[in-house]
């Protein structure tokens, strides 16, 4: 009887409490301000102190934390940076929407699109756009042209450019050159029909070095909403309507993707990765054919194949298409400025801007393996390209770049594209499944204005 | 009789036997942590079973790289705080709870629990508008430093209501004979109560000790800077997002994993008692 008294209390005291919580979570302050061009001309930045949170944690943090005291050390306005290592992606998120009801942001951080545009409805973050236009803190004609304009793009949302890429990856087809020799091909697949073949091929006749010739795979494919937006797209499809209002994830594009993924895994030709960076270790080996992953990973591609793999030569490319021509999945979060006062937000632009430039971010490629964002810095990546020609290989492909959807609830809807994938390759129907999955991700617009 | 005698004997047999393989299942994952711990990167690309030569190297490297002493100081203060704070406010709350009559007192009991259904994402935002109010209010700072760490965890309903179904079943016997030599109650708690409560208290220490020592969301969101960040941070300095360091991934996870392990292994009686005196036990 006593057991139930406290069970029925404690349910109704928990909604209550559930409630007050939620009341307690206040609206965020409205600390700063978008100024007019005009009032931005005016403003003095001079001995503003800075904070950016970032994710990047060891030997890219080193090279950040270098840049940035040189920066404090040699900016003509007196401005101090500080960086402060956040967390992961998501900690930076949760740390912000968190941080944003207790008027406790940083100056810059680190934000996915998807992210900053939710910032941006909270009024955590301003339009860069004065800041690039501005004639005495902004960007000269020929310096805009400068960045590659696909990159600004995925920043921009319905004219407001919600932040600033520093640099980007992309997903790239990696490949075995020895074992594609030993197959009899001179040059990674240029079609899907073709790429099916090799991986047919690989499957039969494992790599001479394999260490282990019992498991001989042509592709592993991990379930993640990026891949399969690399399959589509090379295919010629999008997983939003252009004007980027809806999600489109019932196409012939998506079908022809994942159809052609399930005969390949019911042949046995073709696997799901099953461990973290399982195929990467499993391409080192000499035990599967293609990768297919960030550009980011070319270091550690490296050395699993040259240090601690079987040894082989190796490269990367766009991956297989279908129509008028290759695309590559480029990505990558960008830097959003906070709402915070005038001088600290020019103070960011400015810091942004500088880190921006080529001969910064030559260095900053040169640490993270990261392609730069502006096209200039190639004169100064000669030796780099030099030394690291798969990093060459990739960077050549930048022209042929398409991101995924910008869309508020992309990171949402990613996972219902991972579920979907997972029931999908596991044998369940395409013609329930695709058609549940557009729905359910469009259902997440509702209420989103963007 | 030959039949009945193989029962006898081999029910035990099999008993031990599917434990031992129940056990051996269990612990496979800290095997395999540890062997991975001592391989070079390539050996655990190849994924052999045992390393050719053990690499000690690797928790030097780990050590240093994501700079595991200071973490692993602040972790150890952090959690001492944590812990004794938790038991001396717990064991405060649960006494008039389990021992003295007084009105609303189940109220306030099933106010307790209810906040056990509470989601730690609904709390953490209060909580942190609160941490935030008294940084800007108090005369010590709470953000960047251990009050933030520490204070919003040191009442804590799952130790109350474990510590508060121990204390109700002692027996009132000993109230009334402290009573009789003139014991109040809070001499009656530290003096005659104290020693007898040591399973539960050591129960209650364990699991505060284990979330403190697992914390990584609240952390990061209350410090900007190592000074005052647990070794959760360290370990997730290699988390990679392009590529794998099994090798230093694991042997971060050896140096966070092994003082919980230590402390557990040698409370192991006591936690078990803890548990089934406490009526928790199904």
């Amino acid at each position: 009887m006593m057991m139930k008294t406290i069970a029925r209390t404690s349910g109704w005291t928990a909604l209550l409490l559930g409630v007050l919580g939620l009341l307690a979570c206040g609206q965020p302050e409205d600390t700063g301000s978008q100024l007019s061009p005009a009032a931005l001309e005016t403003v003095d930045p001079q001995g503003q102190k800075i904070v950016f949170w970032y994710q990047h944690t060891r030997e890219r943090e080193d090279e950040l934390l270098e840049l940035i005291a040189e920066f404090n050390r040699a900016n003509a306005h007196g401005i101090t940076v500080r960086g402060e290592y956040a967390g992961n992606y998501n900690d930076i998120y949760n740390k912000m929407i968190v941080g944003l009801q207790g008027g406790t942001v940083p100056n810059l951080l680190v934000a996915y699109q998807n992210q900053a545009r939710a910032y941006y409805r909270a009024e955590g973050i301003v339009d860069m756009a004065p800041y690039i236009d501005s004639p005495r803190w902004g960007l000269s004609r020929d310096v805009l042209a400068d960045y590659f304009k696909a990159f600004m793009d995925q920043d921009r949302v319905h004219g407001v450019q919600i932040g600033l890429p520093p640099n980007r990856s992309m997903e790239v087809l990696y490949y075995n050159i020895d074992w594609l020799s030993e197959l009899g091909y001179e040059a990674p697949p240029r079609s899907w029909s073709e790429f099916a073949e090799i991986c047919r091929k690989a499957h039969a006749q494992p790599f001479s070095k394999s260490v282990d010739k019992r498991r001989s795979l042509g592709f592993l494919l991990e379930i993640d909403a990026s891949r399969l937006a690399s399959l589509v797209f090379s295919r010629g499809g999008d997983f939003a309507n252009a004007e980027q209002t809806a999600y489109t994830l019932d196409t012939p594009e998506v079908r022809q993707a994942l159809g052609q993924m399930v005969e390949l895994i019911q042949e046995g030709a073709v696997a799901l990765v099953g461990e973290e960076y399982g195929d990467q270790k499993e391409f080192g080996a000499g035990q599967v054919l293609f990768n297919l992953r960030s550009s980011s990973g070319l270091p550690f591609y490296k050395s699993a194949v040259e240090e601690d793999g079987v040894g082989f030569r190796w490269d990367v490319t766009h991956p297989p298409y279908a129509g008028d021509g290759p695309y590559v999945n480029v990505y990558g979060a960008s830097i959003s400025i906070c709402r915070t006062t005038p001088e600290q937000q020019l103070a960011s632009w400015l810091f942004l801007k500088w880190f921006t430039e080529p001969a910064q971010q030559a260095r900053w490629v040169r640490a993270s393996n990261y392609f730069p964002v502006r096209k200039s810095t190639a004169g100064e990546l000669e030796s780099y390209f030099a030394q690291n020609p798969q990093y060459k290989s990739a960077y050549d492909l930048l022209e042929y770049g398409r991101s995924e959807p910008s869309l508020g609830t992309y990171q949402q809807v990613r996972r219902l594209i991972q579920d979907a994938m997972v029931e999908v390759l596991d044998g369940g129907d395409m013609d329930r499944v695709l058609p549940e999955l557009e729905k359910a991700a469009n259902r997440t617009l509702v209420g989103d204005e963007g | 009789m030959a039949s009945s005698d193989w029962v006898r004997k081999g029910i035990p047999w099999l008993t031990y036997g599917g434990l031992g393989l129940w056990g051996g299942i269990s612990c496979f994952p800290f095997f395999w942590m540890l062997l991975s711990s001592f391989m070079t990167r390539g050996e655990t690309l190849r994924r052999v079973f045992l390393p050719e030569k053990v690499q000690w190297a690797n928790y030097l490297k780990a050590w240093q790289e994501a700079d595991f002493g200071l973490y692993f100081e602040n972790s150890v203060i952090i959690a001492a705080m944590q812990v004794g704070g938790t038991l001396l406010f717990s064991l405060l709350a649960a006494y008039p709870l389990a021992r003295m009559n007084f009105r609303g007192r189940n109220v306030i009991f099933a106010c307790i629990l209810a906040t056990l259904m509470i989601p730690e994402s609904v709390t953490m935002v209060p909580n942190f508008l609160t941490v935030t109010y008294l940084h800007r209010n108090s005369p010590f700072a709470w953000l960047n430093n251990w009050p933030a760490l520490t204070i919003p965890f040191m009442a804590n309903a799952f130790s109350i209501f474990l510590l508060r179904q121990f204390l109700r079943g002692l027996p009132g016997e000993l109230w009334d004979a402290a009573r009789i030599d003139g014991a109040g109650h809070l001499r009656f708690l530290f003096q005659i109560l104290l020693p007898l409560c040591r399973a539960p208290l050591l129960t209650v220490g364990m699991f505060t000790f284990i979330g403190s020592w697992n914390a990584l969301a609240w952390p990061l969101l209350v410090t900007n800077t190592p000074r005052w960040r647990p070794i959760s941070v360290g370990l997730q300095q290699f988390v990679s997002e392009a590529g794998a360091e099994v090798h230093l991934q694991m042997a971060g996870a050896v140096i966070a994993t092994v003082p919980v392990l230590l402390i557990y292994f040698l409370i192991q009686k006591e936690f078990t008692e803890g548990i089934s005196m406490s009526g928790l036990k199904g």
